[in-house]
């Protein structure tokens, strides 16, 4: 089969696309369980779609291709570009134009009207094209779900109308903003103009989370229903209550925070993990289980959550130098759920109690060169704290260590 | 479905060929270059035949349409549902637009449904009336390209009025803050949105020409061990940088990883944050400060 630039399903390309964006250093060899056929047809979709942020290296082992994205330098998202592969037939994208053409008037069609228009349009052409009833009346129903059209009965006649477009040319810096920072923000950057300049710069922009927009976009569309879906990770589906969709603006991941009826429990679900979403029934508990992982919230640092393990007290005493205030102020702002106190002049205490104390060692050590004293519940987390601490002295040689390899 | 032909690129590069015909003005290389610019590097070959062969009949043979007007597409309800949800964020009262349109439209989340659980808690008050004054002011200074009159105050407690070009406003997720990237300024290249106290456009205001220095850039070199899924959380952690990653055999991976010299304390942070499974081996300067910290761990006792 011809290669094609367009796709039928997203979930086609989006594992490739993660892999040269987030990794990037596999080479065509390296992609288990998938054909250099189809690695040769995912590295040239690449090469056509975003082609400027395309590089290769090589090693001893091939070559390898990857994404190199900046995230910083002003441009919008250009991931977001990958959402717009969409393939269609022949018949899709002609009925697309001359339908939004001939809804344009002010008055409203029906749909015989809409047949005999549709073959006077074509009747200029060689071979036209023929346009069968049912095929139509399906394009009109999936136009009316998605918005672009509406329908009004009159007696026993529908009537077809375009839906109003809303002037939005004053909107265009909301959109431009929040296109970038806001959940399912694609849904805004289809409204921009794609060569337009964006007026606004991002630091610290995690844009990997484009390519779940498809699946995250079911989810709340779930969570605004108030009902259960059934998600597919790793080719099992599990039947699942959408709860709330957790956001890491440190490390870019996302995850689904859903109650499992399996296994009677609240848990987190990585969202660029789940390859499927069926949307269920509606879940009689939802405001219930919502308010239960409320309530759990007071105890977790990131999304680690169990209504079943036991509380556990973390605690840490951080040194304030001279002109440090700015150590204290960091302490404030990134305490979470937990309280800082300050002891004296140079003496601050941090503590919390969190239901899984593995997950706030990795910011715990950010404070290197400033922990007085470490003292936690869970004395195997506190203990492999130390314990990666004094490898980080041998790695780099203090206290007599040489200098070695992790 | 948001994955739908609707929103796709071919569709809004035949959109902008056929508006072209509807006025009058198609010719083949207008073709070429508005698929060159709406869609991808090889859509042409996709949209210009099917166009012109009657696979999609939508253009004559002499360039014309028999579409009577310029093509539009409305909005999408997905799309009506996600503004009427954005509408709702607090930072939307910094440009004050009505959104009465929307009545009626079911939001597709609440500002509840999503957590920022790692968001630093000291971010910008986009409710106050007078930041909001200075953000409308910034904005329209940047889309304008122009001088302006600041009166500022650092985030070290110094206060001066500066006289610059407005360059763009930059948003951090992470601080949820705003800064003002400014030109023509001695010492001074970024200032943070909440610090402005009076903003005063200036077209014709005498400021130093030229473009500002860049910042310089650093190349990280760093070798990860795989342990505790390090691998994933680094590359994703890392992901916003431009960067290059290679497989040193075994569980060992080699990170080069570019970043602007004013950043270098932040990357320190990140660096160790990832504890014994990164270990950094360029720039020395960052070497050094690791080093410095852990010297001074060391004394403070945690081992």
């Amino acid at each position: 089969m011809a290669f094609s630039e367009l796709v039928k399903s997203f979930e086609k390309i989006r594992g490739y696309m993660r892999e040269f964006y987030v990794y990037g250093f596999r080479t065509r060899s390296g992609f288990s369980g998938k054909s250099g056929r189809t690695y040769d047809n995912e590295r040239r979709r690449l090469e056509c779609i975003l082609g400027e942020h395309t590089e290769s290296s090589r090693d001893s082992r091939g070559k390898n291709v990857f994404l190199s994205i900046d995230s910083r330098s002003g441009e919008r998202n250009p991931l977001y570009r990958l959402l717009r592969i969409c393939s269609f037939t022949d018949r899709d994208i002609t009925l697309h134009f001359l339908l939004m053409d001939m809804l344009d008037d002010k008055s409203p069609l029906l749909f015989p009207e809409i047949m005999e228009r549709l073959n006077m349009y074509t009747a200029g052409f060689s071979e036209p094209m023929n346009f069968d009833e049912s095929g139509v009346r399906k394009k009109l129903s999936e136009y009316e779900a998605l918005g672009l059209i509406r329908t009004e009965k009159q007696d026993r006649k529908v009537l077809y109308y375009r839906s109003e477009t809303p002037e939005l040319s004053g909107y265009g810096d909301a959109v431009d903003f929040f296109s970038e920072i806001a959940p399912c923000g694609v849904l805004g950057n289809f409204m921009l103009d794609e060569n337009s300049e964006s007026k606004f710069r991002f630091k610290h922009h995690y844009i990997t989370h484009a390519l779940d927009s498809d699946i995250l976009c079911e989810l709340l569309y779930a969570m605004s229903e108030k009902r259960s879906s059934w998600i597919t990770v790793r080719s099992s589906e599990w039947e699942v209550v959408p709860l709330k969709i957790f956001s890491s603006v440190q490390n870019g991941r996302e995850w689904l925070m859903a109650y499992s009826p399996g296994v009677h429990e609240i848990r987190s679900y990585r969202i660029d993990f789940i390859t499927g979403v069926r949307i269920g029934e509606i879940a009689l508990r939802f405001d219930e289980l919502r308010r239960v992982l409320s309530e759990m919230q007071q105890n977790m640092w990131g999304v680690a959550c169990s209504k079943r393990a036991r509380v556990q007290r973390v605690e840490f005493l951080i040194y304030i130098g001279e002109n440090e205030e700015h150590i204290y102020r960091r302490l404030l702002r990134e305490k979470r759920c937990g309280t800082v106190e300050r002891i004296d002049q140079h003496t601050a205490r941090f503590s919390a109690e969190l239901t899984d104390s593995a997950e706030i060692r990795s910011w715990i050590r950010t404070f290197t060169g400033r922990i007085i004293q470490l003292d936690f519940g869970d004395r195997t987390a506190e203990n492999l704290l130390r314990d990666d601490m004094q490898k980080m002295y041998e790695i780099y040689g203090i206290g007599g260590g040489e200098d070695a390899v992790p | 479905m948001l994955f739908h032909e609707v929103y796709g690129a071919y569709f809004s590069a035949v959109s902008e060929i056929l508006r072209r015909a509807v006025s009058g003005e198609l010719t083949p290389e207008l073709m070429k270059q508005i698929c060159d610019e709406k869609a991808f590097s090889e859509s042409f070959l996709k949209i210009i035949p099917a166009l012109n062969s009657g696979e999609w009949q939508l253009l004559n043979s002499d360039f014309s349409t028999p579409l009577k007007k310029a093509p539009t597409t409305p909005l999408t309800l997905l799309q009506k549902r996600w503004l009427k949800a954005v509408y709702q964020d607090p930072r939307m009262k910094l440009f004050g637009l009505d959104w009465s349109f929307l009545d009626g439209i079911q939001p597709l989340f609440q500002p509840e449904d999503i957590v920022y659980f790692d968001r630093y808690l000291d971010g910008d008050p986009f409710g106050d009336p007078h930041y909001i004054s200075v953000f409308r002011t910034a904005l329209e200074g940047v889309k304008s390209g122009s001088t302006a009159e600041i009166l500022y105050h650092s985030a070290k407690g110094r206060t001066r009025r500066i006289k610059c070009r407005l360059q763009s406003l930059e948003y951090s997720e992470k601080d949820d803050k705003f800064r003002l990237n400014v030109a023509g300024c001695r010492n001074v290249d970024m200032l943070r949105l909440a610090g402005i106290e009076e903003i005063l456009i200036c077209p014709g205001l005498y400021y130093k020409q030229g473009q500002p220095e860049p910042p310089k850039m650093l190349c990280m070199e760093a070798e990860l061990i795989n342990w505790r899924n390090a691998l994933e959380r680094a590359m994703l952690h890392f992901a916003h940088f431009e960067r290059e990653t290679a497989h040193l055999g075994g569980n060992r991976y080699g990170l080069r990883i570019y970043y602007s010299e004013n950043d270098e304390t932040e990357m320190l942070i990140r660096v160790l944050s990832f504890g014994p499974m990164m270990k950094v081996n360029a720039p020395e300067s960052l070497v050094d400060e690791i080093k410095k910290r852990l010297k001074m761990q060391f004394e403070l006792g945690i081992r």
